[in-house]
């Protein structure tokens, strides 16, 4: 019975988590809302980074860059490629089906109101007559996540021989490359200036006869809270199949489960192309509510946020993972109010990352599984210890040591 | 029938000429020792064989096949298997898990309720069943020892080598090792102990295997190697610090 | 600014010779049994540098290739890709200006020895403690913030030099404090993946340093003063040195390389300290004891020395490494509390390209890799650009270093054993 508690209290957060945009009714709705959807956007990196991490022992800081080439794939993607019935005669275009594949040119940050690109110079010379098809934006973040998982199977291959400290290394590098790329090529990503996404659902999108915008917060926030759970789902099938054991064996010792006839090479690149391809997915989806990125997701910052839910949620438990991701990241919103004590006045805004990194270390030198994760194998391993000592006493011996 | 072949296998680290040209076949279930001073060569032979390091040259097959180039993880489905001398058991996962690997790697089980009789079987033969959902990392060093044994059961490998089974294993312990080498052996599998614990071996094998930097010195029944001049040097001669028992 | 297809075509043609050659000789090296940690690196710059010829050359002399091939063929090779770009982009300042380049090439030489110096104490920490602290850069913020706020906030006016010492004692003092509270349950095999608890920690103390440094000194930059302005000495016309001409802050020799006077004091304390360094490590039984601790743990502690304390003093010396680097730069560079992050990365490249643990290989480590920054940033076309691409500068060594080479020039460990997993 007691073994069921988690999942009871699991199914009583679902269903709060489910029902949340329909109760709640305060003034700072689309401000609860966005934080609830950047919390799950976290829940979804801590969570794949916890099977990698956790799971898989693949130490890997580069995970921020995986979530990048997402977002960034879709963005580029909806920012250059077109569809329109009749030639420009100015971009580079190829026929697709009855219509043209127009691929827009980079026009950099600073021109923008000086010289428009290529398709809009020929559309304001059509006046309107010739509607031209953007990128879906389903299509954008689907591509998105397979080029996060071709991302993830190349650095899986390229990791292969790294362990630990190296990997660690070699990870954090690639995610500074990725940065230091999409800050310096101006003219295509538009560097610091930030590159504008269309929003998840640009017509918006009608639910039960109830209209909501495409800046309206509700359908990201299913879309988000989906996607986390179209993730852990995923997670969850893969940790009960063999792969979850696999992976978990070569964490332990892989020349150990090497001579027991596991194929390491195939399932510590499976591990990076399917936790990186999530990565991807989030940004992507994240990308596109947000409806604006820049290189400055890739900042340590970022990743530290990751690492410290994950270990304060519980490394090895991506679950624990994703419900600490959200209620740090709701903790962090909360604390932001700054306040005056004895006239000097405290910026929250900077001090609650100070005690964020303070929780980290101490859950890590006390609490070395986190703070939720104990809990869930608390109830879940419950009864085991008696199990053991009560056939020990019925064996009257067993096994000495 | 099961044939080990192994011939002409040299490996060299370096300057260090580690295996000069080892051959020998294992034909059948034989329980065979290997046995030799520090520095012999016999765990760069076993590492050879399970496929962890490539030899200079030479040749491994194994009922037909050649195994010397494969990864380890291809030598193991080939069926060769093997303890390491320190164990290494998948310290938190629990001992179950730790069964099911080398079954689910291989395929042999066709269902969850099978794959896991299968487990509580061997568990129950090593006589550390009420230990199952503990993590190995909470058992003690010959527990440990016992579950690498049982996940070679799982395993079924055709050719088993285990290195340093005895070392630092409790008596009691010890029956259920001694059990466990003749049941497989009975099961018609291959058996290659290598220890130091010489009474052990020599009660034991049926054939014993004599390494003596990097060659092979003696091969034949224990009563025959024990008389052996060349092995008597080997332990005596150079080596005098570690007489046979 | 299109870069002629000339170019690429070469450097394209170079590394597909590069891999085949890396490849290759691999192979060959692996078949005759020999040592493989120099293959790949002297096949892809066989390969890099002559092509097939190159490779030819080095399959057929296998055994007897020596590091000093090595090191030629991997001079070659930049031998190469320099003509090809001087005729790539004539009319580039690296090519048309000779004192440009001089200058470059001192000043990269410069913040080498200080880039290098401060890798070290990331080295210190690794092959003593065997974990890669991730709080490096964190260290290095410190000690500029703590000039900074001696020397002109708290007594403006006082000696530089008090402000460089307080940097240390404060970056000491936290590097031990932080080592007794976090990393000692490390030691004693109470954690399971030791070395990943070393990194998260480490990654855990320098996000709370950094934003409890921004907390109290705000997020603005600042700057300290030049520690030493040079005296303008005025010669008699007939004694006048002609190669040496000081202004305030600044020195010029020759008239043409510049060299200004923050970077010239760095390197020159750098250099003090580091001979300081092997003095201590290498005569005093305190130093000893650590490169005892650092070979093996269990025979040093048998031998009297507590390796606990070692731990503690490594760990506090690395940290203090770092702070006198910043400590001492905060006068070339504006300071942040994010300022940290690049050095930290930069570091641990040389590190690993001078082989984890080596001393002396973060040394000459830091010296290539300050060159290499010097060409990459005064050579590449677009100068915007390649400010931005300074931190992939120091990766792209890292990349190859790993792929080619992953001991490094001096190491002795390889990155998949001993201190990689445990």
């Amino acid at each position: 019975m007691r073994k069921r508690i988690p999942n009871i209290a699991g199914a009583i957060l679902l269903l709060f988590l489910l029902a949340f945009p329909l109760i709640y009714g305060r003034p700072d709705y689309d401000y609860i809302m966005h934080i609830m959807i950047t919390g799950f956007f976290y829940a979804i990196l801590a969570a794949s980074w916890s099977m990698l991490t956790g799971y898989a022992g693949q130490f890997s800081f580069g995970h921020m860059g995986f979530m990048a080439i997402g977002a960034y794939t879709t963005g580029l993607l909806c920012h250059y490629i077109y569809l329109s019935p009749e030639p420009t005669g100015i971009c580079w275009e190829r026929g697709f089906f009855d219509q043209y594949l127009i691929v827009v040119n980079p026009i950099g940050v600073t021109s923008t109101t000086l010289t428009q690109d290529c398709l809009r110079q020929a559309m304001e010379v059509w006046d309107g007559t010739v509607k031209v098809t953007k990128m879906p934006v389903l299509l954008g973040i689907i591509l998105g996540t397979l080029m996060g998982a071709l991302a993830g199977f190349l650095v899986g291959m390229l990791v292969l021989r790294l362990r630990a400290a190296y990997l660690a290394l070699f990870t954090l590098g690639f995610s500074e490359i990725l940065k230091a790329a999409i800050s310096a090529e101006i003219e295509i990503t538009r560097g610091q200036a930030g590159l504008e996404l269309p929003p998840l659902y640009p017509e918006g999108v009608t639910l039960f006869g109830h209209y909501f915008g495409p800046t309206a917060k509700l359908p990201p926030y299913y879309t988000m809270l989906a996607l986390l759970l179209l993730c852990l789902g995923i997670l969850a099938w893969l940790a009960r199949s063999k792969f979850g054991l696999f992976v978990r064996a070569l964490r332990e010792d892989q020349d150990a489960a090497a001579a027991l006839g596991v194929n390491i090479t195939r399932y510590k690149v499976l591990v990076f192309t399917i936790t990186c391809s999530m990565a991807a997915a989030a940004g992507a989806v994240q990308g596109h509510y947000v409806q604006i990125i820049t290189p400055n997701m890739l900042f340590l910052l970022q990743m530290s946020l990751v690492v410290a839910m994950a270990v304060i949620g519980g490394l090895e438990n991506f679950v624990a993972a994703a419900i600490g991701a959200i209620f740090l990241q709701v903790m962090l919103e909360l604390l932001r109010n700054s306040f005056v004590i004895g006239g000097i006045e405290v910026d929250m805004t900077i001090w609650r990352l100070v005690f964020f990194g303070i929780l980290l270390m101490v859950t890590l030198r006390f609490f070395r599984n986190g703070l939720i994760a104990p809990l869930i194998s608390h109830f879940r391993r419950s009864g085991i210890a008696e199990e053991t000592i009560a056939k020990r006493k019925i064996d009257a011996g067993g096994a000495g040591s | 029938m099961i044939h080990l072949g192994i011939s002409n296998l040299h490996k060299k680290f370096g300057g260090n000429h580690v295996l000069k040209g080892v051959n020998f076949e294992v034909n059948g279930p034989e329980l065979i020792g290997l046995i030799g001073p520090n520095g012999a060569g016999k765990t760069t032979l076993t590492n050879i064989l399970d496929g962890a390091i490539k030899p200079a040259s030479g040749t491994v097959y194994l009922n037909g096949e050649r195994i010397d180039q494969l990864p380890p993880y291809e030598v193991a489905r080939a069926g060769l298997g093997r303890t390491f001398q320190v164990t290494r058991s998948f310290r938190r996962m629990t001992v179950l898990e730790n069964l099911y690997v080398p079954s689910l790697a291989l395929g042999n089980a066709r269902s969850r309720s099978e794959l896991r009789e299968k487990a509580m079987d061997v568990l129950e033969f090593l006589t550390i069943e009420h230990l199952r959902n503990e993590f190995a990392m909470a058992l003690s060093g010959g527990q440990q020892k016992l579950l690498e044994l049982g996940r070679l059961l799982m395993l079924d490998p055709d050719v088993v080598i285990l290195d340093e089974p005895f070392a630092g294993v409790h008596p009691r312990l010890m029956d259920v090792i001694h059990a466990y080498i003749k049941r497989v052996n009975e099961e018609g599998k291959a058996i290659i102990i290598i220890s130091h614990q010489m009474d052990s071996i020599f009660s034991l094998s049926q054939r014993l295997l004599v390494l003596n930097f990097g060659d092979l010195i003696a091969d034949g029944p224990p009563e025959s190697v024990k008389n052996d001049p060349a092995v008597i040097e080997a332990y005596l001669g150079s080596h005098g610090d570690e007489v046979a028992a | 600014m299109e870069f002629p297809a000339l170019f690429w075509g070469i450097v394209g043609w170079m590394i597909v010779w590069a891999v085949a050659g890396s490849i290759i000789t691999r192979r060959r090296y692996l078949s005759r049994d020999l040592d493989t940690s120099n293959a790949n690196f002297i096949g892809a710059m066989a390969g890099a540098s002559l092509g097939p010829i190159g490779i030819a050359a080095i399959w057929a002399k296998t055994p007897q290739t020596s590091g000093h091939l090595s090191v030629g063929l991997g001079l070659l090779t930049v031998l190469i890709v320099a003509v090809t770009f001087s005729f790539a982009d004539p009319e580039n300042i690296c090519v048309t200006s000779g004192s440009f380049v001089a200058s470059q090439f001192v000043n990269g030489l410069i913040i080498g020895i200080i880039y290098g110096f401060m890798a070290l104490g990331l080295s210190l920490i690794f092959s003593i403690l065997g974990v890669v602290s991730f709080a490096h850069g964190e260290f290095y913020m410190i000690g500029g913030m703590m000039v900074y706020f001696i020397t002109a906030v708290w007594l403006p006016g006082i000696n530089p030099l008090v402000g460089v010492l307080g940097a240390c004692f404060v970056a000491f003092a936290t590097g031990a404090i932080f080592e007794r509270l976090m990393l000692t349950p490390m030691y004693h095999g109470k954690i399971d993946r030791p070395v990943e608890y070393g990194i998260l920690a480490t990654f855990g103390l320098a996000f709370t340093l950094q934003y409890f440094v921004q907390a109290l000194a705000g997020a603005n930059p600042v700057k300290a003063k030049r520690f030493v302005t040079f005296p303008r000495w005025s010669w008699p016309e007939w004694a006048d040195p002609a190669w040496i001409k000081t202004r305030g802050g600044s020195l010029t020799l020759f008239d043409q390389v510049s060299i200004s006077s923050p970077r010239l004091t760095a390197a020159a304390t750098c250099i003090l300290v580091l001979l300081s360094l092997l003095y201590l490590l290498n005569r005093t039984w305190t130093g000893k004891a650590l490169r005892a601790v650092s070979q093996d743990r269990e025979a040093a502690a048998i031998a009297g020395i507590n390796p606990d304390r070692m731990n503690m003093l490594a760990f506090a010396l690395g940290g203090m490494i770092a702070a006198l680097a910043g400590a001492l730069l905060v006068q070339a560079f504006s300071w942040l509390p994010q300022v940290g992050a690049i050095p930290a990365m930069r570091s641990f490249v040389i590190v690993v390209l001078g082989g984890l643990g080596s001393l002396p290989g973060a040394f000459v480590g830091g010296i290539m890799v300050g060159l290499v920054e010097a060409a990459g940033t005064g050579c590449v076309p677009d100068a915007q650009k390649a400010a931005s691409y300074i931190p992939a500068y120091g990766m792209i060594v890292l990349t190859l270093t790993l792929l080619l080479r992953p001991t490094g020039m001096f190491g002795r460990r390889f990155a998949s054993s001993t201190h990689g997993q445990h």
